[in-house]
């Protein structure tokens, strides 16, 4: 195709965010998910407007910016929906961008653009065999993502052009803004992966590098996935063993010695120090679990979430605990008494089973 | 649009349910007889099709884990130290031998012919129960492990032990004079449930972190490469992560892909080498204790029953509920190109 005017693009995309997607559903979808949300109560509305309205009238606050746009994108007075509303010169700009040579791309912001194979389709095309699914790594759209219908494009081996342009790996410190969505997008749906347009380039290694830098080519795939607290992972299992005595006030050292606590536990003592709270956080275990921060990249953060553990007692389990409980306790005599009740319940089941009793 | 389409029901729900919390149920290998064992103290025989109650055998204390032998017979783990067998037919349970501590886990190899135990009080045991019941005839051996077991898992030959520390031992039952491998988990945090791949080249870890970390057996650096971990069962409001202990993890003994379950009342079902989530069923009424999918995977057993993550609390009824899975579900899709650019 060598036509050069306002033609049909391959891909539309997100005015807020400049990301790509295949067709103009999803884009809308993803609108709605990002741009259009209330967040307070999480209603999707159709329109920035819309939602900054909604906001205002239902929870009495003034919304100026639509969330999760790029500046100069963040009016909520511009009408748009899907590819519709989009001002012309904004258009023409984003088009404008993608005739140029991509490795040019004087517009984005995001100079990682280099990274992919710097765009020579060369590399790439040797890097990657075809039934890889990297494949869907289309060189030239170094704008926002068009995010392949596998959200995981990770190649087992190290990618060979990776460690090219290592000083790209400061752009890749850029924030999972949304680091509680499962990492495993539901087939079918494009994952609305919020990652800055730092991720095209990205895709055929690490979809989320949280502040990791790029070349660690070794850790394709568990890179994203393991929130290092510590910026470092050498490898796999070594920082988290490091990591975990120093976060955890009270590290292994200390399992053992609760352990023979627990012993005594389950031997019917009831609770060292360990008892119920019946509030939601659970029993004051006297370990404090590490302040786990969710969110990899140590610097360049939206919004930290915190982190809630629903079970933060490392020294015992769930049913350890449970067991310490008054009504789970056995005495000997206890285990009489059960002897008797077990005599009784075969009696009643096997009347149960005969049909005599009606239950 | 790939809408969510309005949930199917959370499956038929089981009559007469244990009545205290359920610690873990598991369909047979040539029925849909469904054990499921419970914190009642009783461990009971289902008829998950026929929604029937078959047998139900008392024990001294909190049953905390059941196994099938056969169809005829099962073993149970309680927490009165003892290693039962129950023979369904004859209404019938005896004692195979004792821990000293509650015993939280058990298997039966049918490739080594044993019931295999892990206990609290550290320690891993292999029972023979095709002699008489009395420890002295039954115990082949014990292995001391680095903390007390928590869960266990087998395939074939090999047998995974996670432990309290965050501690793996894998062995090969052939050879228990010591493990195999010896692992910490990938997971930072404490683990919850092991359970081996169908095909045998590793296994699935869940911790109380939200979050699974797949691995594999193969030591080997292009194995390794493989290995990865995910989130999951987590909720975000307000601001913060609200993230739940994975309990539960079954795999599809078809297809290879996998379920969990966590306190947050949800079923995922994944696949593991395209890394994704295929589904997830309706949030059921409380914590996810335990999941089997039957023999032939088409039936999918979900205990609804509080695991006490937070404290003694009113809590909905313990339930389980048994749902027909559907292919779409459960099966792997394929890896999708999309189209090159005209």
């Amino acid at each position: 195709m060598g036509k050069k005017k306002k033609r049909v693009p391959s891909k539309v995309w997100c005015y807020y965010c400049d990301r790509e997607f295949d067709d103009e559903k999803i884009l809308v979808q993803h609108q709605k998910a990002k741009h259009f949300k209330c967040h307070v109560c999480h209603k999707k509305l159709s329109t920035a407007g819309g939602m900054a309205i909604h906001v205002l009238q239902v929870h009495k606050e003034s919304v100026t910016k639509v969330p999760n746009a790029k500046p100069g994108r963040e009016s909520t007075d511009i009408e748009i929906y899907g590819m519709q509303g989009i001002p012309p010169d904004v258009l023409a700009a984003h088009y404008g961008e993608e005739e140029e040579a991509p490795s040019k791309a004087a517009k984005l912001d995001i100079p990682s653009t280099q990274l992919v194979g710097g765009l020579m389709p060369g590399p790439l095309g040797v890097g990657y065999p075809p039934q890889s699914t990297l494949g869907a790594v289309q060189p030239m759209y170094n704008a926002a993502v068009p995010i392949p219908p596998v959200g995981w494009a990770v190649p087992p081996r190290p990618q060979p052009w990776l460690p090219q342009h290592p000083a790209a790996s400061v752009p890749l410190s850029a924030p999972m803004g949304y680091v509680q969505q499962p990492l495993f997008p539901v087939q079918g749906v494009r994952p609305p992966l919020a990652v800055p347009s730092t991720s095209p380039s990205l895709q055929p290694s690490q979809i989320a590098p949280p502040g990791l830098p790029v070349s660690t080519p070794t850790l394709p795939v568990s890179q994203p996935l393991f929130p290092v607290v510590n910026n470092s992972v050498p490898t796999q299992s070594s920082p988290f063993s490091a990591s975990l005595p120093t976060s955890v006030p009270e590290g292994k050292g200390s399992i053992e010695a609760h352990s023979s606590g627990s012993a005594s536990l389950t031997g019917g003592a009831g609770g060292n120090s360990h008892s119920y709270a019946s509030g939601p956080n659970t029993g004051g275990p006297s370990i404090g679990p590490p302040p786990v921060i969710a969110n990899k990249a140590p610097a360049i953060q939206p919004a930290v979430n915190e982190v809630y553990l629903v079970w933060d007692d490392e020294a015992m389990s769930m049913e350890e605990r449970r067991m310490s409980l008054a009504k789970y306790q056995m005495h000997d005599e206890n285990s009489q008494m059960s002897s008797i009740d077990a005599a009784i319940d075969r009696r009643i089941l096997e009347s149960r089973l005969a049909g005599r009793m009606a239950f | 649009m790939t809408s969510a389409h309005p949930p199917p029901a959370p499956g038929r729900e089981l009559s007469n349910p244990p009545t205290d919390g359920i610690s873990n149920l598991r369909f047979s290998n040539h029925s849909d007889h469904l054990l499921v064992s419970s914190w009642d103290k009783t461990v009971r025989l289902y008829d998950a099709s026929a929604d029937s109650l078959r047998g139900e055998f008392m024990h001294g204390g909190p049953v905390l884990d059941c196994c099938f032998h056969d169809d005829s017979s099962g073993f149970s783990a309680s927490a009165d130290n003892t290693v039962r067998r129950i023979v369904f037919s004859h209404g019938k349970e005896d004692i195979l031998g004792r821990h000293d501590a509650p015993v939280r886990c058990i298997e039966y190899s049918y490739a080594a012919g044993q019931v295999i135990t892990g206990s609290w009080d550290k320690t891993l045991k292999c029972w023979d129960p095709r002699g008489t019941s009395g420890q002295e005839r039954t115990l082949v051996g014990t292995y001391p492990q680095p903390e007390r077991v928590y869960s266990l898992s087998l395939v074939g030959n090999r047998l995974v032990v996670a432990t309290a520390g965050r501690q793996v031992n894998v062995y090969d039952l052939r050879n228990m004079s010591q493990p195999e491998q010896q692992r910490e988990s990938s997971l930072k945090y404490q683990t919850r449930c092991v359970r081996c791949y169908p095909n045998g080249t590793g296994y699935a870890l869940s911790s109380v972190e939200g979050r699974v970390a797949m691995e594999f057996f193969d030591l080997s650096e292009a194995s390794q490469a493989k290995k990865y971990a995910f989130k999951c069962h987590r909720k975000s409001e307000a601001g913060r992560d609200i993230v739940y202990p994975v309990n539960a993890i079954a795999f599809h003994p078809v297809y290879g892909t996998f379920a969990t379950g966590g306190c947050d009342g949800f079923v995922n079902v994944w696949d593991g080498n395209n890394k994704k989530r295929l589904y997830q069923y309706s949030k059921y009424p409380t914590s996810i204790a335990a999941l089997s999918f039957s023999r032939d995977g088409r039936l999918l057993a979900v205990a609804s029953s509080y695991t006490f993550e937070e404290g003694e609390k009113p809590h909905e009824p313990d339930a389980i509920f048994v749902r027909s899975v559907n292919e779409i579900e459960v099966k792997p899709k394929p890896k999708v190109y999309p189209n090159p650019p005209a």
